[in-house]
């Protein structure tokens, strides 16, 4: 669904992605973790081209949407959603009007559409009666969900999560994981980029252990948590679990 | 120190004075309306990553901020015409007031848009809204609220600075002062009095901002 190929980044001269090349298929849901400052977060933000890669392509079902000229960004962004490590909620609307704006102005949908759509989504990550509250009334967790019902109602073929709890207090951290493992669970497409291995384990079908803007080494849970085979990743395994 | 104070010199003219205030109100109400319409696209010119947009609103922002009004009145009651005919005195004072206004509101309207946190444009663009887009639904409505604040310093300030088009001969409130203290001889009262009817309209607005400046803080 989303493929890389020798994928490049740097800021400034400091070379954050050195040549990624990889492959999400659909239906996968694929766990990156590393150190702070190995690129995984710019990873990811290239995927949906937040960030512009200076080199190398990227293909999402099949299109190359490095290339500026063939493809509008606007409309491939709209099928990738993405929660931010700090929620990026609008402040100035209550949920319901943050998870309806992009489906009735990129969309386009009609109003009923997007309402009854935008309740469905709180039902499902459980705050439908939040509706109305603005989010600074809500706590981080909260916050998560909402900004997770709002990526998932432009029904996007794949969501991408940057550390999507590593601004959350310890106790409402489950509460976001437990969300998103619903949706590993419905066959929902995923990119996670996260510190929490547990989940990792549990959830992601594989993990990608980065490192200095590589892929160190990459498998199933199971055996890279239990049997890595690289160094550095037994190193910031051994220092993590 | 034998100068005796006549009151009723004030009194007497009072009336001719509230004109001028009232000319004096008018004048910055268009201006600053003027200006927040000018002052909203080129803020939004002074953020935007097209080189061509960026650098004129750059260039404008620039020579109104970097000249004194009184040039850029001069410029335009006595230059323009050279291209377009004789401008009538009001009309000037609107173009330069207008203009000059715009300048700063622009900078205000700048310092709102990068006042807001950058997620809120990633948020936007992420969920595929076009940058105009982003712009109009997510960013502008909240700098609203920020930009509150200075607008209504810059409504003073303009309100106050507005006296200068008194030099082409508009009767704004510092004309009729000068007007009425230059036939009376009675300067100390009449200027006195020409204070505070600026003091009196210039009051209000700082409680006014003040008090958002309070709502304000206990939002955020």
């Amino acid at each position: 669904m989303i493929k890389t190929v020798d994928l490049q980044k740097s800021f400034g001269s400091l070379r954050v992605l050195n040549g990624i090349t990889n492959e999400v298929k659909d239906g996968e849901v694929v766990c990156v973790i590393g150190p702070s400052g190995s690129g995984k977060s710019t990873f990811l933000r290239c995927l949906n081209l937040l960030e512009i890669p200076d080199g190398g392509q990227i293909y999402f079902d099949g299109v190359e949407i490095t290339d500026r000229k063939k493809v509008d960004i606007n409309q491939i962004r709209a099928e990738m959603g993405m929660v931010f490590q700090r929620f990026n909620l609008f402040p100035h609307m209550n949920v319901v009007d943050n998870i309806c704006l992009a489906p009735l102005k990129v969309r386009k949908c009609s109003r009923e559409e997007a309402e009854a759509r935008a309740y469905d989504l709180l039902q499902k990550v459980g705050l439908k009666e939040k509706a109305l509250s603005y989010p600074d009334t809500l706590s981080g967790g909260q916050q998560q969900r909402v900004a997770i019902a709002r990526a998932l109602a432009m029904q996007p073929k794949v969501m991408l999560f940057d550390e999507p709890t590593s601004a959350l207090d310890p106790e409402m951290i489950k509460e976001v994981l437990d969300v998103m493992k619903a949706l590993a669970k419905d066959g929902l497409t995923m990119v996670v980029v996260t510190h929490e291995m547990g989940f990792a384990r549990e959830v992601a079908d594989r993990v990608m252990f980065m490192d200095e803007g590589l892929i160190i080494e990459e498998n199933t849970p199971e055996q890279l948590f239990n049997n890595p085979q690289n160094e550095r990743t037994k190193l910031f395994l051994s220092k993590i679990l | 120190m034998g100068y005796k104070w006549d009151l009723s010199v004030i009194v007497r003219f009072l009336p001719v004075l509230l004109q001028g205030a009232a000319l004096t109100i008018q004048l910055t109400c268009i201006a600053v309306g003027m200006g927040i319409l000018i002052g909203t696209f080129v803020g939004i010119g002074r953020v935007s990553k097209n080189k061509l947009i960026f650098t004129l609103s750059s260039i404008y922002v620039t020579f109104i901020r970097g000249t004194p009004m009184l040039v850029q009145l001069y410029l335009v009651y006595f230059g323009l015409p050279a291209y377009f005919g004789t401008i009538p005195p009001l009309m000037a004072a609107i173009i330069t007031l207008s203009v000059n206004s715009g300048a700063y509101v622009a900078e205000i309207v700048r310092a709102g848009i990068q006042s807001i946190d950058r997620g809120q444009l990633e948020a936007a663009r992420s969920l595929g809204m076009t940058y105009p887009q982003a712009m109009r639904y997510v960013l502008i409505p909240q700098t609203f609220k920020r930009i509150v604040p200075p607008l209504g310093n810059e409504f003073i300030a303009l309100l106050k600075d507005s006296s200068i088009v008194s030099v082409i001969a508009l009767e704004e409130l510092v004309r009729k002062g000068s007007m009425i203290a230059g036939r009376t001889f009675r300067a100390f009262e009449i200027w006195t009095a020409v204070a505070l009817l600026f003091l009196f309209m210039t009051l209000p607005i700082t409680q006014l901002v003040n008090y958002a400046e309070r709502r304000l803080k206990q939002n955020d």
